[in-house]
């Protein structure tokens, strides 16, 4: 049947991509459709326990300053909090949350059904309506047909899955949910390349059967870092420790005598995994001169009994697991609740999309999250909330929107996605942001909120905040800069441990080295509160030679990057340019001339060439203009 | 640079000065205000007075103003987006550019040969190496990869700071412009090689004689080929030597040969029936040299003109020491063999942006060592060595920070 409304956004898959989708889409006023095979699932943790961590908590910030849920299900559910990098400086500090299963799912189920605008269908879908070459609604397995102005396609893993415990496999997507084969089929026949990659997850323990005496534990942080903008130590519910443990020669015997019967070492598995995440029985071949492996034990949850024994993905036959578990101190009596297995799925290449995630090959068609060849719970929220907000203003009529490299990870993400696409399952680093000194987990709100707002992203309470911190922190910071210090001042001379040889404004002071601002405070008996306000003007002042070099470089290339490649360009026209670099072009079809010469191999010369081409054919549009 | 803004479209002469007030070189300053110029934007045009030494400290010294060296083509390609130039010449600009930039990678190969090639490419080694532990501290902080913490990073950063500085120097003396190029004359006894370096230098510093064995010292001298630094080494005359003298002349003449840019192998036409032949048996005596031009010698006396195949194995021509005759076609050819036609970007050009880049490159290092040491600023450490790749990348080729992140995982076990 048809269904009797049309929607302006139908998003498929209730995981972390179509959560944010589905909530950023409803918060701009349009109307949305959530259809997921299992109510029960939505924001289901399938791999392990824990949101957020270097590069990705950068992710869940831009997240939440863009308004969406993943940082404030995390405060509400996070039973363990850690900040890494604590000694190396703001920009590459990070925020991790061990979260509680259960209450993540039910935070982010909670946001999903009292938002105003979205409608939960549980049911999954086979097809695609589709009108005119563009997509037109979906079709579930029991014929109802949603008519809806864009789709936006979330569906994780659950395309031709194949699962692996040992030698034997079975179709399924995440294990006790079945793959979606049928729409699998059906994307297949439209021009998208599609490939294979793997990933895998470690057996469950019972931590009944473990024996944490003389395991190292790992308590959370003092103070308790808080993910989101409006989140606070008061939503986190009660604490726990993780442990650590190691894996030793004995474990790694075991798991020597049981490769041949490993789908990964006798061919079986032909997909591709990440190289950040080995299988223990990667590990144990490739670095076979280390003879122990950390192992994090992470909890579940408050009320769960499971444990996550993070660092022993495997996909060995089940015995093998059993044998090798039970020889780490720790789980010598240890019983595995699930095992460990491996996942081969289809992903679809990313450079067919644009940076709106909108397919290149079927207008109004969005791919957000694994389906485009990511792992990890905040690289799908992130493609998730910008699918969401791209399918509403596609049925607004307005124009893309995708935050560009130096303003959001989120930007590196899907720049890197769609230019270079993937090899392995796509994760994120710092180490591939270049103007990572400027993009920090502490500024996400500075950078986003106001283009959030903009976009009708943002709810009142949110941008009160927001505009009471910015005010703070720039009224604080004039009252630095028109402070003075005195020579003679014994307090100050005695922290800084040498005498002053001048007056000195207070933001002088703060950028030396080893001056901290709460220290600062104190001596000069400020009360101040609102550390988050400090610690924003202390890294502003510290970093300030090389923020002001990354935005001299940032708008250096602004012209390039928002100079447009109109889609009707035809490489094969463009004199001089090798038939390589025409491929790639071709294959890449960029958006902008800054995408162009981001692409590997294109030239300055390769460059210059487009851009006289494009100038000639009178193609040349500054975005801006 | 200057004391005052030189005025609009009026060619001023002005001293071109140095950093520390010195004057570089004294020429013509012609500024052109934007919109009226070749590319629609501001241009200063500085004419100097040439030779590659001068002109190289020139560059340096707007580069280290904030400059850049132009991408090929690059004024051509302002001025077209600029409206400066015809639509219907987008076709040239656009072969221009194919050309020069193609000019351009060659000037870049001549400039990475050999040694220096070698050496920067240890050095990025080094660089990438270094990146890698530190980025892997950075983004794996709970996989026991702390190395900023310990400290080998700072000595392993001086390190790679000497090797840096080496190179930069030995860009700059290689660069066959400061120091010039170092030319061996090789030849039989009597070949003529003395006659012919006081030609070329124009002074009486070889003992001329027609006693074989004369020449028993080598003799350096340094002449200017049109501006570029050219230093002569005349070798004691490679024969069978009689007494103990003449066997330290050729012993030394073989290490001056082994250490020189080029030869000059200089065949007398007067004594041989065969050219080609004595060539060829002289060669085999002499160590290997990349770059061999051969000169022959004494066409006034030869008994007849000696025939060049067309496509010899090196460049020849023809001279007379004793007379001076074709000594302007020996010197377009030795320019020629070592790229040092200045008409052309080449390799001068090249090997100033090499220069250039390195210099930036040590730079951020020095800056990022600072970081470390005094402030503890890891994140700082990383950024300015991610800048100092970035530059000498310039000379090795792209690479991305996937690349970088492949060698972490390969290098370490990572991954929970």
């Amino acid at each position: 049947m048809d269904y009797p409304k049309q929607f302006d956004v139908i998003v498929v898959g209730g995981g972390h991509a179509g959560t944010e989708a589905a909530m950023a889409a409803a918060r701009m006023g349009t109307s949305t459709l959530l259809v997921t095979q299992n109510i029960d699932t939505l924001g289901q943790m399938s791999c392990n326990p824990a949101i957020g961590g270097i590069g990705k908590s950068h992710l869940v910030k831009e997240i939440d300053a863009l308004g969406g849920v993943m940082a404030l299900a995390a405060d509400q559910a996070g039973i363990h909090f850690r900040t890494l990098n604590s000694r190396k400086g703001p920009a590459v500090r990070a925020t991790r949350a061990q979260a509680d299963r259960q209450l993540y799912k039910q935070a982010i189920r909670g946001y999903l059904e009292n938002q105003p605008g979205l409608q939960i269908f549980q049911q999954s879908v086979d097809d695609l309506i589709v009108e005119k070459d563009r997509v037109a609604g979906v079709v579930t397995n029991a014929g109802i047909r949603f008519k809806g102005k864009t789709v936006i396609l979330t569906v994780g893993t659950f395309l031709g899955g194949i699962i692996h415990v040992g030698m034997q496999k079975h179709p399924g997507g995440r294990a006790g949910d079945a793959p979606s084969n049928r729409l699998s089929e059906r994307l297949r026949e439209l021009p998208f390349k599609v490939d294979r990659l793997k990933t895998g997850t470690p057996p469950r323990i019972d931590a009944k059967t473990v024996n944490f005496e003389g395991l190292d534990a790992q308590p959370g942080e003092n103070p308790r870092p808080v993910m989101s903008f409006m989140g606070s130590q008061e939503d986190h519910p009660t604490q726990v420790n993780c442990h650590i443990t190691h894996t030793n020669a004995r474990t790694h015997e075991i798991i020597t005598r049981g490769l041949d019967r490993s789908p990964l070492f006798t061919g079986e598995i032909e997909g591709v995994g990440p190289r950040y995440c080995p299988s223990i029985e990667d590990k144990v071949v490739r670095f076979a001169d280390k003879n122990s492996h950390q192992i994090f034990i992470e909890p579940e949850g408050l009320n769960s009994l499971e444990l996550y024994p993070n660092g022993i993905s495997t996909s060995l036959p089940f015995d093998v697991q059993l044998a090798l578990v039970r020889s780490i101190k720790g789980f010598e009596q240890a019983e595995i609740t699930r095992p460990g297995y491996a996942i081969e799925y289809d992903f679809f290449e990313p450079r067919d999309l644009h940076s709106s995630l909108e397919t290149k090959h079927m207008p109004g068609l969005y791919f957000a999250g694994q389906i485009n060849g990511t792992t990890g719970y905040e690289e799908a929220g992130a493609q998730g909330l910008i699918a969401g907000i791209n399918a509403a203003r596609y049925s607004q009529q307005l124009e893309p929107w995708c935050p560009a490299r130096s303003e959001a990870y989120i930007g590196v993400l899907i720049d890197d996605l769609i230019t270079m696409g993937t090899k392995e399952p796509y994760r994120m680093f710092t180490s591939r942001a270049e103007y990572r000194l400027i993009l920090r987990q502490d500024n996400a709100d500075r950078r986003l909120t106001e283009t959030g707002r903009n976009m009708g992203l943002i709810d009142d309470a949110r941008w009160t905040r927001y505009g009471e911190k910015t005010e703070l922190i720039e009224s604080r910071k004039q009252t630095l800069a028109s402070s003075w210090c005195q020579p003679g001042n014994t307090d100050v001379e005695t922290y800084l441990g040498q005498p002053l040889s001048r007056e000195y404004s207070l933001s002088e002071l703060l950028r030396r080295p080893n001056v901290d601002v709460s220290s600062l405070l104190r001596i000069l008996e400020l009360e101040w509160p609102d550390a988050e306000v400090n610690e924003q003007i202390e890294i502003d002042l510290k970093y300030e030679g090389y923020i002001a070099r990354q935005e001299d470089e940032i708008e250096r290339i602004r012209d390039q990057q928002e100079a447009n490649i109109p889609d009707s360009v035809d490489y094969n026209e463009i004199r001089g340019l090798s038939n390589e670099v025409k491929q790639k072009l071709q294959d890449v079809q960029p958006e902008t001339i800054g995408q162009a010469g981001r692409i590997p191999g294109l030239t300055p010369a390769a460059i210059s060439l487009l851009l006289i081409h494009l100038k000639k054919a009178k193609q040349l549009i500054r975005r801006s203009a | 640079m200057f004391t005052h803004i030189p005025e609009a479209r009026v060619a001023t002469y002005s001293n071109f000065k140095a950093a520390d007030g010195t004057t570089i070189d004294q020429g013509i300053a012609l500024f052109f205000p934007a919109p009226h110029s070749f590319t629609g934007e501001d241009v200063l045009e500085l004419q100097g007075h040439g030779g590659p030494v001068v002109m190289n400290m020139l560059l340096m010294r707007i580069v280290e103003l904030g400059a850049r060296i132009a991408q090929p083509g690059e004024f051509s390609q302002r001025a077209f987006l600029n409206d400066k130039i015809d639509l219907s010449q987008a076709e040239a600009i656009a072969d221009l550019i194919d050309s020069v930039s193609q000019q351009a990678a060659q000037g870049a190969m001549r400039s990475l040969q050999g040694e220096f090639s070698k050496k920067i490419k240890q050095l990025n080694e080094r660089l990438i190496n270094q990146r890698m532990y530190i980025e892997a501290a950075i983004d794996f902080p709970e996989e026991e990869v702390d190395f900023l913490s310990d400290g080998r990073i700072a000595r392993n950063l001086d390190e790679l700071e000497c090797a840096l500085k080496e190179v930069l120097q030995q860009a700059n003396e290689g660069a066959l412009l400061r120091e010039g190029i170092t030319l061996v004359l090789a030849g039989r006894t009597n070949a003529g090689k003395s006659s012919l370096m006081n030609q070329l230098s124009g002074r009486d510093s070889s003992i001329v004689a027609t006693i074989p064995g004369t020449t028993r010292d080598l003799i350096n001298e340094f002449i200017h080929l049109d501006g570029i630094p050219l230093k002569l080494v005349d070798t004691a005359g490679i024969r069978n030597a009689g007494d103990e003298v003449e066997q330290e002349g050729v012993r030394r003449a073989l290490v001056e040969i082994e250490n020189a840019d080029g030869m000059l192998v200089l065949v007398d036409l007067q004594s041989t029936k065969d050219w080609q032949e004595d060539l060829t048996s002289l060669i085999r005596e002499l160590p290997d040299k990349e770059k061999l031009l051969v000169v022959l010698n004494k066409i006034d006396v030869a008994s007849r003109q000696p025939e060049i195949p067309k496509h010899f194995d090196y460049p020849v021509t023809c001279i007379s020491a004793k007379l001076g005759t074709g000594m302007s076609d020996l010197k377009s050819l030795i320019k020629a063999a070592f790229s040092l036609d200045l008409s052309e970007e080449g390799s001068f050009i090249a090997r100033a942006r090499h220069v250039e880049a390195l210099t930036r490159g040590l730079d951020h290092l020095q800056v990022g060592r600072d970081q470390l040491l005094s402030r503890g600023a890891g994140e700082l450490l990383a950024e300015e060595l991610r800048l100092c790749h970035e530059s000498l990348s310039e000379i090795t080729g792209e690479f991305s920070s996937d690349d970088l992140l492949g060698l972490i995982f390969s290098n370490f076990c990572i991954g929970k």
